[in-house]
């Protein structure tokens, strides 16, 4: 094996390895401690909801890997804010929707749908629909349009639990709040991966392969969350 | 703005995802399925060991012998009582209990070698009735700590079947008074 496929496994295989981590630990479902906390709080509690919401982002490895696939190609920070923010602005509106409007949606299918979320970004970063289809669709809109998606996924999880009314609103927000939190400490940390990876001449040579097992990656927990539908829906 | 600078050819990208799509489904059908579901369509499961961990183990195993025991715990008005049992890390007991009237309690656990007065709190309410299963989360003494916040003469019946190795009533302490204070340091109501 040349060096420079050695590298290339090198940096893909963390990619791999916290897929596959995450598909055992089965898709984040909060820890059965912290479901026995949240389902006894009644009235507000700012920052247990807070620390909920940033540990759920940090530890979601779909999140992270769709925001992975979002930045791969931003070389400008004007960029990544504008594209963070669309993704922000959509998680944050069906959250709330989904929550305060007690919006049921199945958590397998919505899984699946951000599982495919990380294998389409993936599969527009190697040009995939411009090559194939002719023309790409607007990758803003599609940020936007997940962004909605990955928050019904978050209003799901917190559904799960019996949540009471009173501070309800106070917990939501806080738990919004949190979310974001744990998005910005997230980001930081790829983008300060991703910024010392193309200062090396290795990025754009790898940059195909990675977006390939990030593609994986998607198919994956798609597929992960499918089983999940068909056994357990 | 393009993706990429080096653009694959169609082929490549064909070739790519529907590569990606044929790794996904081998880790799917091969590793999840297996470690999650229990199924093994490839057999990779039985080979790589990964069917046992879709084997759920909802037994376990006791140690020491298993007891049961009812008991009618009076009280006066003002009065408390303490029902302690010893058990080792892992041993559980369900219980069930009812009282005549509304009782204040509460209850904790300590570790063997804890401090004087230490003590971890699980259920500290005022009810007259409780039903659950515990399972001790360390070896030491854990039990209830009821009180008689009303003004009529309470009974409590208590019943508990489990893998405990003494029970104990207490009715007063050699202090004379309750200290008992939980993790955070504070006194436990």
């Amino acid at each position: 094996m040349s060096i420079a496929r050695l590298r290339l496994v090198a940096s893909v295989l963390p990619v791999l390895a916290l897929t596959l981590v995450g598909t055992v630990v089965s898709a984040h479902p909060m820890d059965d401690q912290n479901a026995a906390f949240v389902q006894s709080i009644d009235g507000p509690a700012i920052f247990p909801f807070l620390y909920l919401g940033a540990k759920h982002m940090v530890t979601g490895y779909d999140h992270l890997l769709f925001l992975v696939g979002v930045i791969f190609f931003l070389y400008k920070i004007r960029d990544v804010v504008l594209y963070v923010s669309l993704f922000t602005v959509g998680h944050s509106l069906t959250l709330m929707w989904g929550v305060l409007g007690d919006i049921g949606a199945n958590a397998y299918v919505v899984d699946a749908i951000i599982g495919l979320s990380v294998a389409y970004k993936a599969f527009d970063n190697v040009g995939g629909f411009e090559r194939l289809f002719g023309r790409r669709p607007d990758p803003k809109g599609a940020v936007l349009v997940f962004g909605l998606f990955h928050g019904f996924g978050l209003a799901t999880k917190v559904q799960e639990f019996t949540l009471s009314e009173v501070g309800l609103i106070t917990n939501m927000l806080s738990f919004n709040v949190g979310v974001e939190v744990g998005q910005i400490l997230a980001l930081t940390m790829v983008l300060i991966g991703l910024t010392y990876w193309r200062s090396r001449t290795s990025f754009l040579r790898h940059a195909f392969a990675t977006n390939v097992v990030l593609m994986v990656a998607g198919f994956v927990l798609a597929g992960n969350q499918i089983l999940g539908y068909v056994f357990y829906s | 703005m393009t993706p990429t600078t080096d653009r694959p050819s169609t082929k490549s990208l064909a070739l790519a995802t529907v590569g990606a799509l044929l790794v996904a489904a081998l880790i799917v059908f091969g590793a999840v399925l297996p470690a999650e579901y229990g199924l093994d369509p490839l057999g990779t499961g039985r080979v790589l060991g990964l069917l046992a961990l879709s084997q759920v183990q909802p037994i376990t195993m006791a140690d020491s012998e298993y007891r049961t025991d009812v008991v009618d715990l009076e009280l006066a008005p003002t009065e408390w009582v303490e029902s302690s049992y010893r058990f080792e890390e892992g041993a559980g007991m369900v219980y069930s209990w009812k009282a005549t009237g509304e009782v204040s309690y509460n209850f904790h656990s300590a570790p063997d070698g804890a401090p004087v007065g230490y003590a971890e709190s699980y259920d500290a309410q005022v009810s007259d009735r409780a039903d659950g299963a515990y399972t001790a989360p360390f070896t030491g003494t854990h039990g209830w700590y009821w009180e008689n916040v009303g003004t009529e003469y309470i009974t409590i019946q208590l019943t508990t079947a489990g893998f405990y190795t003494s029970a104990h009533e207490g009715r007063s302490r050699a202090s004379g008074e309750r200290r008992l204070r939980d993790a955070r340091g504070q006194p436990l109501r």
